[in-house]
């Protein structure tokens, strides 16, 4: 070092560390805002526990609309009608009807287009076959007690009464007299 | 965040306080509801009966002692009308005309004007009208070969739209479907 002036640079070689970021700022109701010097706190409380009982609530009220009668298979290609004034569902053999074939249970038991066809009622020999050995398994599952006779129609909405008429037909002579027709819920 | 605080821990060895774990339990909370909201089912399937069983004749009576019943029987076999007729074995007592107005819902349809009518018949001509009467008046509906699956539906609708006030036991009332409904499928 040269002389006795220091360099102003070094004059005080240990400063107080101030203030780095921000001291450019004017502002000073925007600095206190942005170093959290404000009046009022940005910060916020997140209200967990108003939160959590309204997910309880959710989680208790789709508890108990959860229902499995609801879930029933139905065939892709079968679109129901709708009724209002219709009972809850039964446990009972699904033959679904659609526009080109007959299902029991998923199990192929006929042709509707042959039906349509021959343009007259008739019965549906692999329909009643299957009908008839479903009711031989449960007289043997449930010896001693009366066959319900229950059977549940699935049939697509632009299928015609001819169809309908055969497949009615059908269950009943085969042993299922009490012939529901499963439809949506439509509200009254 | 939610915690237990005993107030104390300062003398103690280990704090008793105790925070409890919201966040996996909003995680839990979120994946539960997640779960139900996929696995719902939001358009309840019910059946509307249509019954193949037909009463039969005693076996020991002759045919002219037989108490024959009315009988309601619902022709929608026309275009532009449906026909009531009630009768007692083959003779016809009376027969009404209604218009067919059918109003769409949706894609359904509905037929409101004769479920009004069915109503009104049913509180002129019923025979089982007692709330204790276990029995229940019979509805026949006979469609063409045609009829579409969805209008053979709305007309049954119709006619299940019938109530009538039944004693179900320590009499309390409750409304039942008027008609017993036999779908004709000759």
């Amino acid at each position: 070092m040269s002389g006795d002036k220091p360099l102003s640079r070094f004059h005080q070689p240990i400063s107080t560390p101030g203030r780095r970021m921000l001291h450019h700022i004017p502002l000073n109701f925007v600095r206190k805002k942005v170093m959290g010097g404000g009046s009022r706190s940005v910060n916020q409380d997140l209200p967990l526990v108003p939160f959590i009982d309204f997910l309880l609530c959710l989680v208790l009220f789709l508890l108990a609309s959860f229902s499995a009668s609801g879930e029933l298979p139905i065939d892709k290609n079968v679109k129901l009608p709708n009724a209002q004034n219709a009972e809850d569902m039964i446990e009972a053999p699904m033959v679904a009807v659609s526009g080109t074939q007959i299902l029991v249970d998923g199990t192929p038991a006929g042709s509707t287009r042959a039906i349509m066809d021959a343009n007259r009622l008739q019965r549906i020999e692999e329909l009643a076959e299957i009908l008839k050995n479903k009711r031989d398994l449960w007289t043997q599952l449930h010896p001693g007690e009366k066959h319900p006779g229950n059977v549940i129609l699935q049939v697509d909405r632009r299928v015609p009464a001819l169809v309908v008429k055969s497949v009615f037909n059908t269950a009943a002579q085969a042993g299922y007299p009490a012939v529901s027709f499963m439809v949506g819920k439509m509200a009254k | 965040m939610a915690g237990i605080d005993t107030g104390g821990g300062h003398g103690g060895k280990r704090s008793t306080n105790h925070e409890i774990p919201l966040i996996p339990f909003i995680d839990f909370l979120l994946c539960l509801v997640m779960f139900l909201l996929v696995t719902a089912v939001w358009n309840h399937m019910a059946r509307i009966q249509a019954d193949a069983n037909v009463p039969g004749k005693p076996k020991d009576e002759p045919e002219d002692k037989i108490e024959k019943e009315k009988e309601l029987h619902v022709e929608m076999t026309g275009e532009r009308r449906f026909q009531l007729k009630w009768q007692e074995g083959t003779t016809v007592l009376n027969t009404i005309d209604v218009e067919r107005k059918p109003v769409e819902v949706g894609s359904d349809i509905t037929y409101p004007d004769l479920a009004e009518k069915i109503q009104k018949e049913w509180s002129a001509n019923g025979a089982h009208k007692a709330t204790n009467d276990k029995k229940f008046d019979r509805a026949i509906l006979h469609t063409d070969n045609s009829t579409e699956f969805a209008h053979v539906i709305a007309v049954l609708d119709a006619i299940y739209a019938a109530k009538r006030k039944f004693d179900v036991g320590g009499g309390k009332l409750e409304d039942f479907a008027a008609f017993q409904v036999t779908f004709a499928a000759k």
